[in-house]
């Protein structure tokens, strides 16, 4: 049919099918409609591949993003163990702020309600022998803290500042056996020094035999020797003795503050009574 | 010789003339299920379909792989929802181009290769334009149309390489081999 020699015979074939691919092509181009005779017969024959293949595909690209998902999953728990590991000493981390912000809390709250100047300073140190209770605090002269001034905490009066460094400051409990510090019953306002002993334990010393003292009565400052507040609670009475041969009454004394607890204080300064270089023991 | 019979009986494998159809036939549906169906996942789409297309018009320059081309963009064009004769044109065009330039041009080795992929895809590029867009010459030039073309050429680039390589090897085991 075709009496041309091979080598154009091609491109006679080749320009004819173009010749149709162009017409098709351009019909389409134009037309609202699909103009395909034998179209549909292609789709219906490839169908099957097609699906097979597109089942294929997606079971692939599942496969691929399960596999990427694993391995998302695997970095984001080894990044989870790492950060639990972190976090595993949070829960003792946060009670520990808990319970130093309550302290403070309640420190804040006294300074509130204590006349004068006040420091609040961190226990740093303390020396718990018997009759020996002292303790160092954080802060020190250069943040204004002189001999003499009171240590005083939520709970009650810890004790007076006996020297002090640039940055430290050493304190004399209340529960030392060389401390004195002046008090009152706070029902009957019978005074007495309240003085630590060499058995840990605290008497309120010089009470006559005939004063109203019981178990249980409070226990404050008197205000008087300028170093602490009037009004401060320093413990309780645990035991009241009277005997007749002995001229004053064995009270024994509570103190409201535990020294061995004790992290932050108030170092308190009166305003109203000058500062004194070397304030007497007792005074 | 084509058609007859071995002695150790009837064959049953086909005539020796038959299996080139035979394995490009294959492979022209093995092209099209792939370039409708798997490819389009891939960030860079590669056309396969071209690629193919300018082997045919390398290898097998005749009346025969003429009509394979039209065949394949026929079948093409049903089975990705183009608008019919799109593809056919498309492959038909690049076929005849393929087949003029192999005549007239040495294009054995990587840089003719390449040469003929960036034809083939430039030819593709031009034809859908002007068959839908209403072309001017100038459009041709339009940025989206240039990284268009270019993105097409890096896919065919890098598959033309594999894809030559197994359709040869394929050709020689199938063909070759029965010839020998």
């Amino acid at each position: 049919m075709l009496a041309v020699r091979p080598r154009y015979r091609v491109l006679i074939v080749c320009g004819f099918l173009l010749f149709i691919a162009a017409s098709l092509a351009t019909v389409n181009a134009k037309s609202p409609y699909r103009i395909d005779p034998v179209g549909a017969l292609f789709a219906e024959i490839l169908s099957p591949f097609q699906t097979g293949m597109t089942s294929l595909a997606k079971g692939t690209q599942h496969f691929w993003t399960q596999y990427l998902d694993m391995r998302a999953v695997h970095a984001t728990n080894t990044a989870l163990r790492t950060r639990l590991v972190a976090l595993e000493p949070m829960p003792g981390r946060l009670a520990e702020l808990e319970q130093e912000n309550r302290r403070l809390e309640r420190l804040l709250e006294l300074r509130r309600r204590t006349p004068g100047t006040s420091i609040a300073a961190r226990i740093i140190g303390r020396n718990s022998s018997p009759g020996i209770s002292t303790a160092v605090v954080d802060k020190g002269a250069q943040h204004g803290i002189r001999k003499g001034m009171a240590v005083l905490t939520p709970a009650g009066v810890a004790g007076r500042v006996v020297s002090v460094g640039p940055h430290v400051a050493h304190v004399l409990l209340i529960s030392a056996a060389t401390s004195g510090v002046d008090a009152l019953v706070q029902r009957s306002r019978v005074p007495g020094i309240v003085s630590g002993t060499l058995t840990g334990t605290c008497r309120l010393k010089y009470v006559q035999r005939d004063s109203d003292v019981r178990v249980g009565d409070a226990i404050v400052t008197s205000g008087l020797g300028g170093i602490f507040p009037k009004g401060q609670h320093i413990g309780h009475v645990a035991h009241v003795a009277a005997r007749d041969d002995e001229m004053f009454q064995d009270v024994e004394v509570q103190l409201s503050a535990e020294f061995t607890r004790i992290e932050e204080v108030l170092v308190v300064a009166r305003d109203d009574v000058p500062a004194r270089a070397e304030p007497v023991p007792g005074s | 010789m084509p058609g007859t019979t071995s002695r150790h009986g009837p064959s049953r494998s086909p005539d020796r003339s038959v299996r080139p159809y035979l394995l490009f036939g294959l492979a022209s549906v093995v092209v099209v299920v792939l370039q409708t169906n798997a490819l389009f996942h891939l960030p860079l789409v590669p056309d396969v379909a071209l690629i193919f297309c300018v082997y045919l018009g390398v290898a097998h320059g005749s009346a025969a792989g003429a009509a394979g081309a039209f065949l394949l963009g026929a079948v093409l064009d049903s089975c990705s929802g183009a608008p019919a004769g799109m593809h056919t044109l498309v492959m038909s065009a690049v076929f005849g181009m393929a087949v003029l330039l192999s005549r007239t041009l040495w294009t054995s080795g990587v840089p003719a290769m390449i040469g003929l992929i960036a034809c083939a895809v430039t030819l593709k590029a031009l034809t859908t334009l002007l068959l839908f867009d209403d072309v001017l010459v100038l459009d041709v030039l339009r940025p989206f149309v240039v990284s268009h073309v270019l993105r097409d050429l890096l896919g065919a680039l890098l598959l033309t390489p594999p894809v030559f390589a197994l359709l040869a090897a394929t050709e020689r085991a199938c063909v070759g081999r029965g010839n020998a």
